[in-house]
């Protein structure tokens, strides 16, 4: 250990040695082993599981594609409609959220209120409700109700798994920006609304948008409510997969898998650089 | 610039036994001493480093029930400031600010009235959901299958919040301390992909990994450590391998929160009183982000107990866990009062942990802050 030291002066109380560095490396590639995994075994030209491949190859990647284009008619649902549902569903989510959870951020962070505390507990409770359980408590409500929602049940189940994401990013989108400017507004003869729509909303910009992101991430990756409440004819793009896997594992998928995880690094990158140096301080 | 100005650590190692002695006795007492003294300079800390933590910091706050209390403590506007040009109009704040989280609370509301719609269903009779009355259901759920899933279920939720949180640490460590921001966009997106990547893809790279054939058995095979592939997949050790990866983000968040919130200064004054690097770590960093940890542990446990997707594809019907139980009495069976019956215990566990977790955590604070 002295020796290390010794050997380099930066290495001071609080910095981390290399030992640590390259643990918490190994660790976290450890963490993502299995998409990393996912993403190898797309360019696999053998038709089994075995890894490594024994060779590389687009074939899965072409029979993706045809998938794609010319659906088997086996399939219960093309992969086209699932697509276009999960999207569909991942934008209302993202549009609906946003629009409630920017009037809750405004009260949990400007007025004090009784029952804010409620409120706050409230606001966190979809993150540590068992979603099993949400997804048979909504398909119980859904089931009971006198007419019928496809779509839309899959709406509302997102919106409320991805409120304390988005709520949280304009909570502390808000606290950033201090009522100065809300005040300054008021006094130039806003009303109280216009001064919150014209001045506030402008300048959370960024975390509302982070919290949109966030909140289309969540959905569009939900399997496990969704799988409680979906129907033959409305399914999101995991749903397709799962029924398409139930009886064994086709590469193919690998091929789809390595499409949404793509889509999801790009969002996440996006994210990070949004909150982390858009302006955004928590 | 008086960083330089510190001696190096192992340096004090060779001194004579008696100052040694000294210098390790007045460490524990100042170890002590930040133990109960340091509660309100690092919250203070913790808040202006989270002024600048980013991304990392907000999901780390929004996954701490306790931090979002504390914020809620210290509001950074004045409350009173914006109140004159309301109370003319006769509008309560109460009433305005309810007014304002109305639609948030409408989709919470159904989220409620599902949930007590489960309570009532689960005292009901198969045929007759609505209208009878029995606790079969409950009875039913202390019968030998179903009582090893619910042990089972909370066996491996413990294991993998303890395997979980081991792991954590030293990332979350690192994490903390890391400066270059590049480094720490990569850090912190190989933490978030576990965490938000559906988990239906990760657990199709898990049967990759743990298959007959699949990279861990041939990796295995290939040190001479088994001649034979084994089974991996359809039993414990794979599904608690795929609790504890997907459950992973959820442990190193919050520690990380906590970590950075322990003030490197802390660190410098341990060592500058002689602690080794792991005394510095074990005897300040660690105790010092004890609600952080606890935090953590718990997350991971309430996750991993509800956990459905994981043991439905790397366990099978083998390994019936809870949730998966709960599916499989809706969808082949069609038997509902058993299904929510299980589910309500699910929310009791899930609730109860995450009490407990917030009392330890809370009177830890408290008595951080009495202390001073």
């Amino acid at each position: 250990m002295s020796s290390m030291i010794k050997k380099r002066q930066s290495l001071l109380p609080g910095d981390t040695g290399k030992f640590a560095g390259i643990l918490s490396g190994f660790i976290l590639l450890l963490a993502v082993l299995p998409i990393l995994t996912m993403i190898v075994m797309s360019f696999s030209g053998a038709s089994n599981l075995d890894f490594p491949p024994s060779s590389y190859s687009l074939q899965w990647y072409e029979a993706a594609w045809n998938t794609f284009v010319s659906p088997d008619s086996s399939d219960v649902l093309s992969l086209g409609k699932a697509m276009s549902t999960s999207l569909m569903v991942a934008c209302l989510t993202m549009i609906f959220a946003t629009i409630i959870a920017v009037p809750a951020a405004y009260a949990l962070t400007r007025c004090e209120f009784r029952g804010k505390a409620v409120a706050l507990q409230l606001m966190s409770l979809p993150l540590v409700f068992p979603m099993v359980v949400l997804g048979l408590a909504l398909l119980l409500v859904f089931d009971s109700l006198p007419f019928q929602m496809t779509t839309s049940r899959l709406v509302i189940a997102h919106v409320i798994l991805a409120l304390p994401f988005v709520v949280k990013n304009c909570t502390a989108a808000m606290l950033s920006i201090g009522s100065e400017v809300e005040e300054a507004a008021q006094m130039l003869g806003a009303s109280p609304l216009r001064a919150i729509v014209d001045v506030v909303v402008p300048l959370m910009k960024s975390g509302i948008l982070a919290g949109m992101l966030l909140a289309f991430i969540v959905s569009f990756n939900e399997f496990t409510v969704t799988y409680f409440l979906y129907t033959i004819d409305v399914m999101t793009v995991p749903i397709w997969m799962y029924s398409r896997t139930v009886s064994s594992l086709d590469p193919t998928v690998f091929s789809f898998a390595v499409l949404i995880v793509l889509i999801d690094f790009v969002l996440i990158w996006a994210l990070e650089k949004l909150v982390g140096e858009g302006g955004v301080s928590f | 610039m008086w960083r330089g100005g510190l001696p190096p650590l192992g340096r004090e190692a060779a001194l004579n036994p008696i100052i040694a002695v000294h210098q390790v006795y007045r460490m524990r007492w100042f170890t002590t001493a930040s133990q109960s003294n340091g509660g309100k300079p690092p919250r203070h800390k913790a808040r202006s480093h989270r002024s600048h933590g980013g991304f990392e910091g907000c999901v780390c706050q929004l996954l701490s029930i306790d931090e979002t209390l504390a914020m809620e403590h210290q509001p950074l506007t004045h409350p009173l400031s914006a109140a004159p040009a309301r109370a003319d109009r006769g509008v309560s704040p109460t009433a305005r600010a309810w007014f304002f989280l109305s639609p948030s609370m409408l989709f919470l509301g159904v989220l409620i009235a599902a949930s007590l719609l489960v309570l009532r269903m689960s005292v009901g009779t198969k045929g007759a959901e609505w209208s009878g009355f029995s606790l079969a259901s409950y009875a039913q759920l202390l019968e030998p299958y179903y009582l090893k899933s619910l042990l089972l279920t909370l066996r491996l939720a413990l294991i993998s919040a303890v395997i979980a949180v081991l792991l954590a640490i030293p990332v979350a460590y690192t994490m903390s301390r890391l400066t270059s921001p590049f480094v720490r966009r990569i850090f912190l997106a190989a933490v978030l992909l576990p965490l938000l990547v559906n988990l239906l893809l990760q657990s199709y790279g898990w049967l990759v990994i743990l298959g007959p054939g699949g990279m861990l058995n041939q990796a295995l095979m290939g040190l001479g450590l088994i001649k034979r592939p084994i089974m991996l997949l359809y039993n414990q050790n794979g599904v608690l391998m795929g609790l504890v990866q997907t459950a992973f983000p959820l442990a190193v968040l919050p520690i990380a929160s906590a970590m950075r919130g322990v003030a490197r200064t802390y660190e410098e004054a341990a060592a500058t009183l002689g602690a080794s690097r792991l005394q510095v770590f074990r005897q300040v960093v660690l105790p010092m982000s004890l609600p952080g940890i606890i935090t953590g542990a718990t997350l991971v446990f309430a996750y991993n107990a509800s956990s459905f997707v994981v043991p439905l594809l790397l366990g099978g019907r083998r390994v019936p866990m809870l949730a998966v139980m709960v599916h499989d009495q809706i969808a082949p069976l069609m038997n509902w009062p058993a299904a929510s019956a299980a589910g309500v215990v699910l929310i009791v566990t899930t609730l109860a942990i995450m009490t407990l977790s917030e009392y330890i955590t809370g009177r830890r604070r408290r008595m951080l802050e009495a202390s001073q």
